[in-house]
């Protein structure tokens, strides 16, 4: 459950941080790749996710590259952030 | 250099069914921009653009996505987008140069407008940005005439670009720029204080060598740098005697702000036009900004008739074919423009 | 259509503030890179900089600049400015003339001054003496003003391609019949906002800039300022000519707005183009400067659009390993450069190179060597796919 609530408080971030005014978070799936296909996203947004992820969870990510592994989809990012997260 | 398709996103109606008899007012001294709902960018990129952004490239759609196709992107821009730039600033100071968002600075160098127009239209020609502040949409005038020249058959796209930001109009106006009380744009030439109101803009034409068809014909551009009023006078003397060769203008459209402190140099210019011309104004539709004159040109190509609200002057010309635009930013850039059409 | 000749340079930047220095510095290896020390910012000491040793208020009193508002970027620029139209032997008259443009360009103009702005942009009183010299323009317009030239005036940005374009810009101006001479170049110095933009992107080096290394971990930022004097054919006689400028060529990669794509259409382009200006075969061009910015991006698309238009590519280097990238100044610091090894007959090594990268197998010039040169080739490319190149010929 936990997880759950986890998964959309994430989605609602990622929309807001990213600007994505024209997606709902019921739209974007769990196991939906975030780049490439899917919501379309690119290598700057990449590094806004990796800020998100320090501004609301306190987690540091130094390099990007080990960033996109992290940042593939929503269950990728939601196991990284509650095994990470620090605040 | 011929204009043949031409659009425009102001605060007046001048986007689609352009209509600018009537006038919207102005509100806290702003004249901000009616924006369309932009239908021609793909959502995952408007999302990330900032208002100078989105209606530099809203206003070039409808240009660029006519025949014929353009060879090259020419912009004029004096701050670009610079809403994006102080959200920037202002993280470096609140976050303390902590982990910050890449995106505002991308968006915030002037030439992100030409940058996303190139990326969005896949044209790898010649692409610039000229920001040379009350002067940058003449000086890209400039290098799309030269351009034009130097590559005959080619076609540009000409326009120019800038936002009101709540940070630019609060500097601007710390420096004096703008009026200190409150009035409508449309008291804007009855106001005898010092300052304008603030606006912003977006226009864009289509340009080449080809007299088939045209809209208008750009015939010659001038620009001088000074604050004495006789330097301007001579300017315009000559740019007359040069580019009318005799001929009398059949308008004068001026870029007079309301600013008590810039009146000499209109009335100065105005005075070498005689009963023959009629003179106009168009700063109270589009508000104060520093590549506001590329919204006179788009006058011009929209409609010979102009609204009673713009006559400053009636003159005896009829029909019009010949017309000089005059424009002062701040008292020390000054642009010249005539236009056939 | 008039040639056009280079008959005066200037320069200041983290190597030195004379072209004669500069070019002492290039010989000599000598790199520009240290740690930050006259600003703060949280990166001094973890983003080293190309940065000018100098005072803001030390250069103004050297110059005599004790105009009010007049920031970094432009005392930085007047530096540069004087010396160019000294070496051109310029006069006051000529400079003031009508006949006389200025073609400059920045990308960070007045906004060095990151807490003025801050303060000006957010405090409803209080004003500081900058509030109308945080654009690019004002760096030009503070040009203008102090040797009130009549000409042409403008001011250029296309992020790291900008003082290319304002040489190419000037270049066309005297073709065209619309300036008798120009001054074109460029200035930008150290600032906050760019340091923290470019951190943001992950690009900017912690050690010093290896350009065209395998190992190269991003760019160092770097200040500086740079102008050319440009002349017509037919005014130079009994003036010391440095170069022709023969080509130059734009184009837009139209890929990304931070970033080139693989294939390097956007380089590509407009080496292409700078070549067809000159009507040259790419075998002529004797020797590149580089862009080079050493970001893994660029030295990457940059060496496969070399490789692409020549085939074997002429020896090459990137000078941004001594002066750092100087943002809207590198276009004119590497034209400087350019007609210095020309006018010297001589290439200026790349620093801080160890190992090729595999896949391009590309290796710059590593040693100072006299070379006999007769057309070399200045890169410039920029956020927002903005490609400038230039080509400089010997007299």
């Amino acid at each position: 459950m936990e997880k759950e609530k986890l998964k959309q408080q994430l989605k609602q971030q990622i929309i807001q941080f990213l600007n994505l005014t024209n997606v709902k978070p019921e739209e974007i799936k769990d196991d939906e790749p975030l780049f490439g296909e899917g919501l379309g996203l690119d290598s700057i947004d990449s590094i806004e996710m990796i800020v998100l992820l320090s501004r609301e969870y306190g987690i540091t990510i130094q390099d990007p590259k080990e960033g996109r592994k992290i940042l593939v989809d929503i269950n990728t990012m939601a196991d990284y952030i509650a095994k990470h997260k620090t605040k | 250099m011929y204009i043949h398709h031409y659009s425009c996103i102001s605060p007046q109606q001048t986007f689609e069914h352009a209509h600018v008899e009537t006038l919207h007012e102005s509100a806290d001294n702003k004249l901000t921009a009616k924006e369309p709902v932009y239908k021609g960018i793909p959502p995952g990129i408007l999302r990330r653009m900032g208002k100078a952004v989105r209606m530099g490239i809203g206003a070039a759609l409808p240009v660029i996505t006519q025949q014929p196709a353009i060879d090259g992107i020419i912009i004029g821009t004096a701050n670009g987008g610079m809403e994006d730039c102080i959200k920037f600033l202002n993280q470096i100071i609140d976050f303390e140069e902590g982990m910050l968002t890449p995106g505002n600075f991308v968006q915030s160098t002037p030439n992100a407008i030409a940058a996303q127009m190139g990326l969005l239209s896949k044209n790898k020609g010649y692409n610039i940005t000229h920001v040379h502040r009350g002067l940058a949409f003449e000086n890209a005038l400039l290098d799309a005439m030269m351009m034009i020249k130097e590559n005959p058959g080619n076609n540009y796209l000409l326009g120019a670009v800038d936002e009101i930001s709540a940070y630019n109009y609060n500097i601007d106006l710390l420096d004096g720029c703008f009026k200190k009380e409150c009035i409508s744009n449309k008291d804007l030439y009855h106001s005898v204080s010092e300052g304008t109101i603030a606006g912003e803009g977006a226009a864009m034409f289509l340009v080449n060598d080809n007299a088939e068809n045209a809209t208008a014909t750009v015939k010659a551009v001038q620009t001088i740098h000074t604050t004495d009023e006789m330097e301007v006078n001579r300017t315009m003397q000559q740019f007359l005697e040069q580019t009318l060769s005799g001929k009398q203008a059949d308008i004068l459209l001026t870029g007079e702000n309301g600013d008590a402190r810039l009146l000499k140099y209109y009335w100065g210019v105005e005075s070498f036009f005689g009963e023959h011309t009629s003179i106009a104004r168009f700063k109270h539709m589009c508000g104060e900004y520093a590549t506001a004159s590329s919204v006179a040109l788009w006058l011009i190509c929209n409609n010979h008739q102009w609204p009673e609200h713009m006559i400053k002057k009636q003159g005896e010309a009829a029909p019009v074919r010949n017309i000089i635009i005059y424009n002062n930013y701040r008292g020390v850039q000054h642009g010249f423009m005539h236009i056939a059409v | 259509m008039s040639r056009v000749f280079v008959t005066g340079i200037g320069i200041i930047s983290a190597i030195g503030d004379t072209a004669t220095k500069n070019r002492e510095a290039l010989i000599n290896k000598q790199c520009g890179i240290t740690r930050l020390s006259l600003f703060n910012t949280k990166y001094t000491g973890l983003r080293p900089c190309g940065e000018i040793k100098v005072e803001t208020h030390e250069l103004k009193k050297k110059l005599r600049a004790h105009e009010k508002g007049a920031t970094r970027s432009s005392v930085l620029a007047l530096h540069a400015f004087e010396e160019a139209v000294a070496d051109a032997a310029l006069s006051v008259k000529q400079i003031s003339s009508r006949h006389t443009a200025l073609v400059g360009a920045s990308t960070v103009g007045g906004m060095c001054l990151t807490d003025e702005l801050y303060n000006d942009a957010n405090r409803s009183e209080n004003g500081s003496e900058y509030l109308s010299s945080y654009d690019c323009a004002s760096v030009d317009l503070y040009l203008q003003l102090r040797y009130s030239i009549g000409g042409v005036i403008n001011t250029i940005n296309t992020a790291c391609s900008s003082s290319s374009n304002a040489i190419m810009y000037g270049a066309r101006l005297l073709k065209s019949g619309l300036a008798k001479r120009v001054i074109a170049g460029g200035t930008d110095s150290l600032a906050k906002f760019t340091i923290n933009g470019f951190n943001a992107l992950h690009i900017l080096s912690p050690e010093k800039c290896t350009p065209f290394d395998r190992d190269r971990k991003g760019l160092n930022l770097g200040e500086a300022a740079a102008f050319l004097v440009l002349e017509k054919e037919e005014d130079i006689a009994g003036k010391k000519v440095y170069a022709e400028l023969t080509g130059y060529g734009n184009s837009n990669d139209a890929f990304h707005p931070s970033s080139l794509s693989d294939e390097g259409d956007g380089p590509f382009l407009c080496m292409q183009r700078a070549l067809q200006k000159a009507q040259l075969p790419a075998s002529a061009i004797s020797f590149i400067n580089a862009h080079g910015t050493a970001t893994e991006n660029n030295d990457f698309v940059e060496s496969q659009a070399m490789i692409r238009l020549f085939g074997i590519p002429p020896p090459f280097a990137s000078t941004k390993a001594n002066t750092g990238h100087t943002l809207g100044a590198a276009g004119a610091v590497e034209a400087v450069f350019s007609v210095l090894s020309l006018y010297c007959q001589e290439v200026y090594p790349g620093v801080h190179f160890s190992n090729e990268i595999e896949a391009t197998g590309l290796k710059p010039e590593t040693s100072y060597r006299q070379l006999p040169l007769q057309h070399v080739m200045s890169n410039s490319f920029g956020f927002g796919g903005n490609c400038t190149s230039l080509i400089f010929s010997k007299v």
